[in-house]
């Protein structure tokens, strides 16, 4: 290769890099637009299918798209429209109880603290009761202080992802095309078919992932509405979006309801049917969800899964162990498709 | 400053239009109508090589093919052993297409090294820009891929052929070794 096309790869190469960190950076450094990106993302990888599925029936790629984002919103806002009021009052009927549910929760710890006592004696002196009890007050404090600011940037999230979500589905070919021209020659295939991994897998990845939320969180939604429990929305909400975490995300979705169904002082028998809607939901996520949909799209061992997760939570808390996974899968696609492209094997 | 904007525009379109019509003379391509030649020029990618630039070597991971829209491209291959020695195989012009064989491997790897021979600019139709036009366009990209099957086939032919008249040219110079 001739020194002048060698300075001119390394300075395409590094227009590539800057233009790539200038994007990162500005994702980063603007207020709410990492979270907007994501979203968008999201929103993209789900509604492609469809503006293709358009565009294949003879609509052009504008009109596939806008059809297929005024259908989503349609369906978003009816959805909203009919489940608000029953969310809005489950949220104000938790914000009324919950000073009731701390109160029975501590009275719980303390019956707890006392049958340790009694078991071992004054070996261990536990405070317990103090600990919990201060931290979930401080918790539902926190929580119910930030929810207004929280909502305020759940707005500014909910205009700005969709958004930036249409202009990604109608223009997101060129423009990517455009980014991937001032590729050096050299390394140009290698970069468009790492693209093209990426995308199909982080695609696939997500895809797959909503729909298993959506269906665990029916599940539970109608188990817990046919046990007649309280709050089913809220709780199945909340365990659909636990249910991304992998591994312990199922288990920290149920822990709500536990607590709910505990201090409430719910019999055995109710207990175990509140356990039952989430066992069952698990059952259906582990047994039909997982390898149907989600298996083998990112291949990942168990153990890389965990550490990803941890790692993910100490730098973005619950985002972060949300989104570790493809994070983590295309790193994986990333490292294999060098390897393969770097390794040349003569025929 | 006006007169290299409008100058630009020109040369732009002007441009557009040569790679529309190098498609459309492309085999691959051929059967295209207006409208499904514009989803390929969507989604292929117009590349600049400097003379002596390598577009890819042999055993290197290939996913698609070019066709020269313009300047030449030179074939080089080497044997299966590192010690023999890398021989020129054909000098490819505007208009020529070679690569298509990466369209449809899995992980396939490059039989031979192309370099440019001269300022050349290559139309890149790779992997997946063909999933793309199959998936947004499945009639247009069944279109394209049974040519590419005719393509291919008509290359294998073309190998048999050859093979055969090797092997015959072999068995008579191992008869006349006899005599």
């Amino acid at each position: 290769m001739s020194p002048h096309i060698r300075k001119l790869n390394r300075i395409r190469l590094a227009g590539f890099i800057g233009l790539l960190a200038f994007f990162l950076l500005a994702v980063v450094i603007v207020e709410n637009l990492l979270v907007s990106t994501l979203v968008a993302f999201v929103i993209s990888y789900l509604l492609n299918p469809i503006v293709n599925n358009m565009e294949r029936n003879g609509l052009s790629r504008l009109w596939s798209t806008a059809l297929t984002f005024l259908l989503a919103g349609l369906v978003i806002g009816v959805t909203v429209f009919l489940i608000l009021p029953n969310f809005s009052s489950a949220i104000l009927g938790l914000q009324k109880e919950a000073p009731n549910y701390i109160s029975g929760f501590s009275q719980l710890i303390e019956e707890l603290e006392a049958h340790l006592s009694e078991l071992f004696g004054p070996l261990i002196s536990l405070d317990l009761k103090e600990y919990a009890v201060g931290s979930l007050t401080h918790g539902s404090e926190v929580f119910f202080n930030r929810l207004p600011g929280f909502l305020k940037q759940t707005i500014t999230v909910m205009l700005l992802g969709p958004f930036i979500a249409f202009f990604m589905v109608k223009d997101g070919r060129p423009l990517l095309r455009r980014a991937l021209n001032i590729i050096p020659n050299h390394i140009f295939e290698t970069a468009l078919s790492l693209q093209h991994q990426i995308n199909h897998q982080i695609g696939h990845f997500v895809r797959a992932r909503l729909l298993e939320a959506l269906i665990v969180g029916l599940v539970t939604w109608v188990g817990l509405v046919l046990v007649q429990f309280p709050f089913s929305l809220l709780l199945a909400l909340f365990a659909a979006i636990t249910n991304l975490i992998p591994y312990i995300g199922p288990l920290i979705g149920m822990i709500p309801a536990l607590i709910i169904a505990l201090v409430n002082g719910s019999s055995s028998v109710e207990l175990f049917l509140v356990f039952s809607v989430f066992a069952t939901a698990q059952v259906i996520d582990a047994f039909l969800l997982i390898p149907f949909f989600v298996a083998k799209i990112v291949n990942l061992h168990p153990v890389t899964v965990i550490l990803v997760i941890i790692a993910g939570s100490q730098f973005m808390g619950v985002l972060g162990m949300i989104i570790s996974i493809p994070l983590a899968s295309a790193l994986k696609v990333t490292f294999e498709t060098l390897y393969l492209h770097l390794t040349e094997s003569r025929i | 400053m006006n007169t290299f904007t409008w100058s630009n525009l020109f040369r732009k379109d002007s441009r557009e239009k040569s790679v529309l019509e190098t498609l459309s003379q492309t085999h691959i391509f051929g059967n295209l109508s207006k409208r499904e030649l514009g989803l390929v020029m969507q989604t292929i990618h117009v590349r600049d090589y400097a003379p002596g630039e390598n577009i890819f070597s042999q055993g290197e991971l290939g996913i698609g093919m070019y066709i020269i829209l313009q300047g030449k491209v030179d074939v080089f291959s080497s044997g299966p052993t590192a010690r023999e020695e890398t021989r020129l195989v054909t000098q490819l012009q505007s208009g020529d297409f070679f690569g298509e064989l990466a369209l449809v491997e899995q992980q396939g790897r490059r039989s031979a090294t192309a370099i440019a021979s001269t300022d050349s600019s290559l139309i890149g139709f790779f992997k997946p820009d063909l999933m793309e036009i199959l998936e947004r366009q499945p009639q247009t990209g069944s279109k394209i891929v049974l040519r590419l099957a005719e393509v291919l086939g008509r290359r294998l032919k073309q190998t048999s052929l050859k093979l055969s008249e090797l092997r015959l040219e072999a068995e008579i110079n191992a008869g006349r070794l006899k005599t």
